[in-house]
């Protein structure tokens, strides 16, 4: 049995040693590009290595964090450090990291997860490092409450990780589109005007009715961000699915069903080419959407002053961000925890906003003088850092679980499935039948 | 090279006889074929077998196995998606393979003939499509099979008013994209095959059935054909191989849900292990998967049998 598995594992370490050795050569030769033309899977490692310090850490990133920069402050002051950065994309960085995690053999001394990948990697209990062991507990006052909930097992004896940034979700919104529908387009007469559920539906139908245009993008965001207002989702703490009983969930479902079947939502499948297109002629008014998701907006619509940002209805959600964590085969798990402390403190995380735009998990940033004066001349000159902290203050704790993902994956195969003419409750016990089996599993 | 030599031939009186002439070679020889070995009991061998062991066990991957008996397998053959996507495979790869069978043998028909010109251009671009990146591929046919009234599928069917369907949900529109994308891919590489099984057919049979006034369809039926025998088999047997195996295009079209519409095989168990971290019922799917490859090759094998036999009697 322990044989199997150390035959295993050293098939696994082969694996990424081949699959780091490729990694290597790519950052030396191109840094990262695809000039080679075999990037048919997108196992891309690039390396940096930063001091020389005797005590090496390696860093596991995905993204596009800017953390070079940080670190190389970093290591100004602590020249016994040296840090070996390297950034893959970020399923890749979850699948090495679980592969490594389960061979026992191979992970680095930190790692970035995602939130989304928490769970599964809280599953592997000893594995990772309890960071309250390193006296995370201090630092807890830095962050979120909502955020370090997350980071927090359900009894909230062990932290996993140390939150970077996080993705509070607000409501873009073209004021072109408003304004045809006869309404004032300023952030504060927007969110009046769609300030709860039932006024953004009616608002909905008017739109329609005036402009032939749709409210939103399609069913995902609507739905998501129904969900994310609730503090209970698809299981609770103890890891049971209560699916079943959650009249909210179901609330959620049978509201956007409403909007979708009355043809007030469109049909731009996230992420489509339709979708991207959908951003720049106007065809949709509102995007409920986190922080980052200005960027994808900006590429898609390069007039300044068409989309604003102004808070969604009822509250706020949350949608991506990451953690730092320590898995416990590291040698040098101080080092390492200082280094994340370090590098989650306000201070370097309000660069890493002004940098890189990853929006903080700290809300001493919030306060800062160089975060509320952030304008974005693109959303018409308005603070928008300000408007999304008081999204990222409004968000509720929830404990998501460990198939918190393929969950939602079913939920939201059943609104395609009402898109195909399917009837709303016959697909809702449709997906709540493949979510049990999946639980099974 | 005479001092190698030298040098080799003085090691075993050196060392006493321990190693005879002929164990020494035995040992070079092996040692010259173990890289495979080696590579294929790390690579091959192994996942074969643990997957077999793990099929008895429930594991994400990260925590202790559990032993749970025959329950992975209760648990898929109790799964009405495992069903479809046993139907899924068979149904695509009926609907993917036997129109690449006929076209290609049309295609190769006509590269092969006198009329063509810019023979080699064509044979070339024909070929193309098996040498393309599969995200390429994704990206165009996403935009073909689109759900939206101008997606291209959409609008070839609104010129025959027909309503635009939902590509990637509804049940017979998946099989059919999923099944284009690899008749499209897989076309031209069969196309290639049967022109070189054309080429080897004596030229004499078509001039004397010209001279006995037969029409091209007739040439087709009764010299082509019957000529390609061979090769129209090795196309279906590695077909249907590639159809078992069929993973990419469902994952692509559909994404990491894989909705129950066009699920494979391969897919339902990569979903299984890779999506849901449950290894255990992954590699119990691997297991039928597995099996019934065996079934299909032993029907595969006794059919060419059979027609290797009236073959020699006539």
């Amino acid at each position: 049995m322990s044989k199997f598995l150390k035959l295993f594992a050293v098939m696994i370490l082969g694996i990424l040693l081949v699959v780091a050795c490729n990694g290597d050569d790519d950052a030396e030769t191109t840094g990262g590009g695809d000039q080679d033309g075999d990037a048919d899977d997108g196992e891309e490692v690039s390396t940096e290595s930063f001091g020389d310090g005797e005590i090496e850490l390696v860093f596991w990133e995905f993204g596009n964090t800017g953390y070079d920069v940080l670190i190389e402050e970093y290591i100004a002051d602590n020249p016994h450090i040296s840090i070996n950065l390297q950034n893959s994309d970020m399923d890749d960085n979850h699948d090495n990291l679980f592969t490594s995690i389960s061979a026992g053999s191979g992970a680095p001394d930190i790692a970035m997860v995602e939130v989304g990948a928490i769970e599964r990697f809280r599953a592997a209990g000893d594995s990772f490092h309890n960071l309250l062991d390193f006296g995370a507990g201090d630092v807890e006052g830095n962050f979120l409450d909502w955020v370090w909930r997350t980071a927090q097992s359900a009894d909230q004896s062990t932290v996993l990780g140390l939150p970077t940034d996080i993705g509070p979700t607000v409501m873009f919104y073209r004021t072109d589109v408003i304004e045809e529908a006869g309404y004032d387009s300023s952030p504060e007469a927007v969110s009046e005007l769609m300030s709860t559920w039932d006024d953004f539906a009616a608002f909905a139908q008017e739109l329609h009715d005036k402009t032939g245009k749709q409210i939103a993008d399609n069913f995902d965001l609507i739905y998501n961000a129904k969900r994310d207002q609730l503090t209970e989702q698809y299981f609770n703490t103890d890891g049971e699915l209560v699916l079943e009983g959650n009249s909210g969930l179901k609330e959620a479902y049978d509201y956007t069903v409403d909007l979708l079947e009355a043809g007030l939502i469109g049909d731009y499948g996230l992420w489509s080419g339709e979708w991207f297109a959908g951003m720049g002629d106007g065809s949709y008014a509102t995007m409920l959407a986190p922080a980052w998701m200005q960027g994808v907006i900006k590429d898609n619509e390069p007039e300044e002053g068409v989309w604003s940002i102004t808070t969604m209805p009822e509250g706020a959600g949350n949608w991506g961000g990451s953690f730092l964590t320590i898995p416990s085969e590291t040698e040098h798990a101080e080092e390492a925890y200082a280094f994340i402390e370090w590098l989650t403190a306000p201070e370097q995380q309000l660069k890493a906003f002004l940098g890189y735009g990853l929006f903080p998990s700290a809300p001493a940033v919030y306060d800062m003088p160089e975060f509320i004066e952030y304008e974005d001349d693109y959303f018409g000159g308005i603070p928008t850092a300000v408007i999304f902290s008081e999204a990222a203050e409004a968000v509720v704790p929830v404990y998501k679980g460990r198939y918190f993902q393929p969950v939602d994956d079913e939920i939201k195969e059943a609104f395609e499935d009402v898109a195909a003419g399917t009837d709303p409750e016959e697909a809702w016990e449709g997906a709540f039948d493949r979510i049990q089996r999946i639980v099974d599993r | 090279m005479e001092p190698v030599v030298k040098g080799d031939t003085k090691t075993p009186t050196v060392k006493g006889g321990r190693w005879t002439e002929k164990k020494k070679t035995a040992l070079a020889s092996y040692t010259f074929i173990s890289p495979f070995f080696i590579l294929f009991t790390i690579f091959g061998l192994f996942p074969m077998v643990f997957s077999f062991y793990l099929s008895f066990f429930r594991w994400d991957g990260l925590t202790p196995m559990e032993y749970v008996g025959w329950r992975n397998f209760e648990f898929i053959f109790s799964d009405p998606l495992f069903f479809s996507s046993i139907k899924n495979t068979f149904l695509i790869g009926i609907m993917g393979t036997l129109p690449q069978i006929f076209i290609g043998i049309l295609l190769a028909f006509a590269l092969n003939s006198a009329l063509v010109r810019f023979r080699n251009t064509f044979r070339t671009l024909i070929f193309l499509p098996y040498i393309t990146s599969i995200v390429a591929v994704a990206i165009i046919f996403g935009v073909v099979f689109n759900n939206q009234d101008f997606g291209f599928g959409n609008y070839i069917l609104s010129l025959f008013n027909i309503d635009s369907v939902r590509w990637n949900t509804e049940y017979w529109p998946v099989k059919i994209a999923i099944s284009t994308m690899v008749f499209w891919r897989w076309v031209g590489y069969n196309t290639i095959i049967f022109l070189a099984g054309m080429q080897s057919i004596p030229r004499e049979l078509y001039e004397a059935a010209k001279i006995d006034g037969a029409s091209v369809s007739q040439q087709i039926r009764l010299i082509t054909v019957p000529m390609l025998k061979p090769f129209i088999l090795f196309v279906v047997f590695t077909a249907t191989i590639g159809s078992f195996q069929l993973f990419t295009e469902p994952l692509i079209f559909l994404g990491r849900g894989l909705r129950e519409e066009g699920i494979t095989m391969v897919a339902y168990l990569w979903r299984d292990a890779f999506v849901l971290n449950s290894f255990g019922t992954a590699s119990a799917a691997a297991i039928v998967l597995f099996l019934i490859i065996i079934f299909i090759t032993a029907l595969n094998l006794l059919i060419t049998n059979r027609i290797g036999r009236t073959k020699k009697l006539s």
